[in-house]
């Protein structure tokens, strides 16, 4: 089992966010997390990245406890993230966002750099390739010169993808990879997901837009009110009467 | 004319100071948001090492700066881990406090040590030369060359390095840069330890010209802070820039004007800028 979700629990001051959430996320899965606004989806990937720590549970990846590393540690470890808000350095280039995701695996350090080291040239012309390749992979690459924050909305969640690819990672987590991209574009971006997991990603993502996540899931988790409320296949999911009511339930007081 | 280019000259001299401890304070500020009014006592500390260096030591000029440079990097990581990386989390008005401690912390601690009185430190390269009718001496003509070297090194790193660019993805983004891997409590350190680093050397260039004394920190911080506020706080050629500007409003508005009003012609002309562009020369864009 890739990642181990066990009995995770967030509470901020009063509020549980997560409430005793369980789950696994076996190696070349991909794990759709749905839920209504508010259910506690992207706190629960908050808690998986080390972003939050958990206020009780236990992380485990590939046999490691993992509940309580910092960020950068779990990001070691190969858990990548993309977030709802675009890309991360915005006043970078395109090709610089992706370089960052590969920085970690470079050991160059402060004096390598302002000595010119053999290993600081030859670790940035490897980074230069893993980001080229990581925006051909999404896609992305003829925009590798401009300003990051200057692209249209669905290049920048390729970007974000790109990101996450470079840095070579075994579970990508992407959170809401297709909100705000219209109807076509999500049908692309569905393709690019599928084809990270043909690459051999395992992928686990939160997603508002059904139609996205009823394609690509192996199996789904259900989130309501910081509850997981059912898992299983999107067929099962889909027929599930405590879903339904949770969805309608939502709908009636929105 | 001649007085002109003469001026110029000083303007350089005076500006290339300014800029070098700027750069340090705009990095910190840019990277961490921490207005480190604790700089100018850095610098400070940094001309006591490098005259301790030539005085007692007698290393020689370079020698004393490296020695000043690396003392001053490790007192810079220092002061991250223990007074700044606690206070990460804490109201800003805490890490200005505790900015504003390590300031008369290091003051109290070099009058205890060196004593109040002001000390010339000697430089071998006191001649003074002549070309075309301008006159200056070695030191200065050395406190332009070395502060240009410096800061298209640090520029280099900063734009070409990987090393460098994890800086500048910390600036951007501190929980995005974690996210990708970069530990963002290193590179802290790291930027303390450039920023104090670059507030040595330029301590260690123009000490020879003026004198050092336990207070010699508190002018420089305070010209700094207005040369970020011009450039764009947290910008590092907002930084450059501004510390240009500001010297060459000092060194023309003292001779063509009044060499009373120095200072109130150089802030003046910072009131004019930010008049009309509020945010600074060079904002940083949110």
């Amino acid at each position: 089992m890739l990642l181990q979700v066990r009995n995770v629990t967030k509470r901020f001051g009063g509020l549980t966010a997560v409430d005793d959430v369980s789950f696994d996320v076996p190696a070349g899965h991909i794990k759709a997390i749905i839920g209504p606004n508010g259910a506690g989806k992207s706190t629960l990937f908050h808690l998986i990245s080390g972003y939050h720590p958990a206020t009780r549970g236990t992380l485990t990846f590939e046999g490691a406890e993992i509940t309580h590393l910092p960020m950068h540690e779990i990001a070691r470890r190969g858990i990548a993230r993309t977030f709802q808000t675009t890309s991360l350095f915005s006043h970078q280039t395109v090709l610089d966002n992706a370089t960052m995701g590969y920085r970690m695996h470079a050991a160059t350090n402060v004096f390598d750099a302002l000595l010119r080291t053999p290993r600081a040239r030859r670790e940035e012309t490897e980074s230069r390739e893993a980001a080229y390749e990581a925006l051909r992979f999404a896609g992305i690459a003829p925009l590798a010169n401009r300003i990051a924050g200057s692209i249209p909305q669905e290049a920048q969640k390729r970007l974000a993808i790109a990101i996450a690819v470079a840095a070579k990672p075994k579970l990508v987590l992407l959170d809401e990879p297709v909100a705000g991209v219209t109807s076509e574009e999500t049908v692309e971006h569905a393709e690019l997901i599928r084809h990270m997991a043909n690459e051999g990603y395992t992928i686990c993502l939160v997603e508002h837009k059904m139609t996205l996540v009823m394609g690509l899931a192996d199996s789904i988790v259900v989130l309501h009110h910081g509850k997981k409320i059912a898992e299983g296949t999107p067929a099962e999911i889909s027929a599930d009467p405590a879903v339904i009511e949770a969805y309608l339930g939502a709908a009636t007081h929105a | 004319m001649h007085l002109f280019f003469q001026e110029l000259l000083n303007g350089l001299v005076v500006g290339s100071l300014y800029a070098l401890v700027a750069l340090g304070l705009a990095l910190v500020y840019g990277t961490m948001q921490i207005p480190n009014f604790a700089h100018g006592h850095l610098y400070m500390l940094g001309a006591y090492v490098a005259f301790f260096g030539v005085t007692v030591a007698h290393v020689g000029y370079w020698p004393a700066m490296l020695l000043a440079i690396v003392v001053l990097a490790l007192v810079g990581v220092v002061l991250e881990r223990l007074v700044f990386r606690p206070l990460r989390n804490a109201p800003e008005v805490n890490t200005i406090i505790a900015a504003v401690g390590v300031l008369f912390f290091l003051q109290t601690l070099a009058q205890v040590w060196f004593g109040g009185d002001y000390r010339v430190f000697p430089t071998p390269y006191d001649k003074v030369v002549h070309f075309a009718g301008l006159v200056a001496t070695q030191q200065q003509l050395i406190v332009i060359a070395a502060a240009a070297v410096l800061m298209v090194a640090l520029f280099w790193f900063l734009k070409r390095t990987l090393t460098g660019a994890t800086i500048e993805a910390v600036a951007q983004n501190r929980a995005g840069a974690a996210l990708v891997g970069i530990d963002p409590n290193r590179v802290s350190m790291m930027v303390f330890a450039i920023s104090a680093g670059l507030a040595a050397a330029a301590a260690t260039l123009i000490a020879s010209i003026s004198l050092i004394s336990p207070s010699m920190g508190f002018t420089v911080i305070l010209k700094a802070f207005a040369i970020i506020v011009l450039g764009g706080m947290g910008s590092v050629p907002g930084a450059i820039i501004g510390a240009y500007i500001l010297a060459f409003a000092e060194s023309f508005g003292g001779t063509y004007i009044s060499s009373n009003y120095q200072d109130a012609i150089a802030f003046g002309v910072l009131v004019l800028i930010l008049t009309f562009k509020p945010t600074g020369l060079f904002a940083k864009g949110t």
